[in-house]
């Protein structure tokens, strides 16, 4: 078996999980007991938030632990609108973001919030100028991608944030492909909300953090206990917490090494894809990239096919286009890069994590390009 | 006006000859010549290479020509179905 889908997500770390462990079994306590095994837990906790709050530049006390990314997406949307739920709201946020983004922004627009989506260039960048033009006197919050999933392209964040600072609007960013992967440090990306999830970083699935500058508004998401600052009531998922904090120790420490090593791969990748096919197309940004994310472009083929025959071989990837039911939907990303409807069904991409090898490198190109002679022999 | 789904779905509902897999074109195995591809054998062909493929495999031909076990292929169908991919 050949994984190389840790955009979607990742195998944890040994360490993550050794770490982990106690608190399933020996160290099992809740973490609001009063008696050691529950104090133990609380301060597992308290640790792993030092940990994440270390690791992109933040206070301990700005860290909230939630289940994941889309949880965490979800709520900064929710929590701006129902803070402005009396006045009208106008909200920006681009066009290629994640669907847990882009659905909670249609579900604002159903109780009357004004959402403008950001169009991007060709290779999924989102301008600066375009975001200054979308300004209304009454945009209280944008929400934009640090970088996206399907392409991997980073966005200008920094110069976003510098600016929506100087203008006093809220700011979150999207960060749930980048934790662990690019350095993340809230105080230069002029963030208020950044999101991010430990299965993206080789910690457990389940478990993500939201980082919230301090002073700024966030109402509770669950209501009941005293967890999380007040604001995430319910029994903390303890041994997860604990695995992402030491998950994004162990990335930031190894994050120079890694992100050289999967550049190589992905670069390996592309030049030995392209040798065997000249036509294929690499969709995305070359120079701001995240390292371990290509995403191919295959014309007169279905990229879901492709995927599909990948799978036979026991490689792992995906596809960018959904196709669980045979109507496959083209990727709202690669159509807002200005790609046709067969173009962005096309398309797979191919995500390096720590733990691929270049051997493995090799055996992917060729059974890519020996999956595609497949599929083009029979058309 | 009514749409072509819309008369489609109205004529079917009337007419029980005109059942979905009664209007499935009869496929033969691009390969060995077997007669009549099951709707697996259809759309595994459809699925695995191309949707609009002209030419379709009988599960063993097209195990060969993929070169993977045929077992593998009866596994990935109920995988499909179980999707509920509208190819099986």
């Amino acid at each position: 078996m050949i994984y190389a889908d840790n955009a979607a997500t990742t195998k944890i770390s040994d360490r993550a999980f050794e770490q982990m462990l106690p608190f399933l079994r020996e160290q099992y306590g809740n973490a609001s007991g009063q008696y050691s095994l529950g104090i133990k837990a609380k301060h597992a906790i308290e640790q792993a938030r030092k940990q994440v709050g270390a690791a992109i530049g933040a206070e301990p006390s700005e860290i909230i632990f939630t289940s994941g990314g889309s949880e965490a997406n979800s709520w900064v949307l929710r929590n701006v609108a129902e803070f402005y739920r009396d006045e009208p709201l106008h909200i920006i946020t681009s066009s290629i973001e994640h669907h847990s983004v882009l659905n909670s922004c249609r579900a604002l627009e159903q109780i009357g919030v004004e959402i403008t989506y950001l169009p991007v260039d060709s290779t999924g960048r989102v301008s600066i100028d375009v975001v200054k033009a979308a300004i209304k006197s009454n945009t209280k919050l944008v929400s934009i991608m640090l970088a996206n999933n399907e392409i991997g392209t980073i966005q200008p964040i920094t110069e976003i944030g510098q600016f929506l600072h100087e203008q006093g609007i809220l700011f979150h960013t999207d960060a749930v492909q980048a934790v662990g992967h690019i350095p993340v440090d809230v105080r230069e990306l002029r963030v208020d909300f950044l999101t991010a999830s430990a299965h993206k970083f080789n910690g457990a699935k389940g478990t993500g953090f939201l980082y919230k500058r301090s002073g700024r508004e966030l109402s509770p998401l669950v209501f009941g206990g005293k967890q999380e600052l007040g604001r995430r009531a319910g029994t903390e998922n303890v041994a997860g917490i604990v695995a992402a904090g030491y998950a994004i120790e162990e990335s930031i420490s190894e994050m120079d090494e890694i992100a050289n090593r999967l550049r190589e791969m992905v670069n390996a990748t592309i030049n030995g894809v392209k040798k065997r096919v000249p036509s294929v197309r690499v969709n995305g940004n070359m120079a701001h990239r995240l390292p371990g994310i290509v995403n191919l472009g295959f014309n007169g083929i279905s990229g879901g096919s492709l995927m599909h025959l990948l799978d036979l071989k026991g490689v792992y990837v995906s596809t960018s286009s959904a196709c669980a039911s045979g109507n496959d939907e083209p990727s709202h990303v690669l159509l807002a890069l200005g790609l046709n409807e067969q173009q962005a069904r096309s398309a797979i991409r191919i995500s390096y994590g720590k733990y691929n090898t270049p051997d493995e490198v090799k055996a992917i190109v060729a059974a890519v390009c020996d999956a595609y002679s497949k599929i083009k022999a029979n058309q | 006006m009514w749409s072509i789904a819309g008369r489609t779905s109205l004529r079917s509902a009337s007419d029980p000859t005109l059942k979905w897999s009664n209007c499935v074109e009869k496929k033969s195995c691009y390969v060995c010549g077997k007669e009549a591809l099951s709707k697996s054998e259809i759309g595994l062909t459809k699925k695995l290479l191309d949707k609009d493929s002209k030419r379709f495999y009988c599960f063993d031909c097209l195990a060969e020509y993929l070169e993977v076990d045929a077992e593998i292929l009866l596994a990935k169908v109920e995988e499909f179905k179980k999707q509920g991919c509208k190819f099986f």
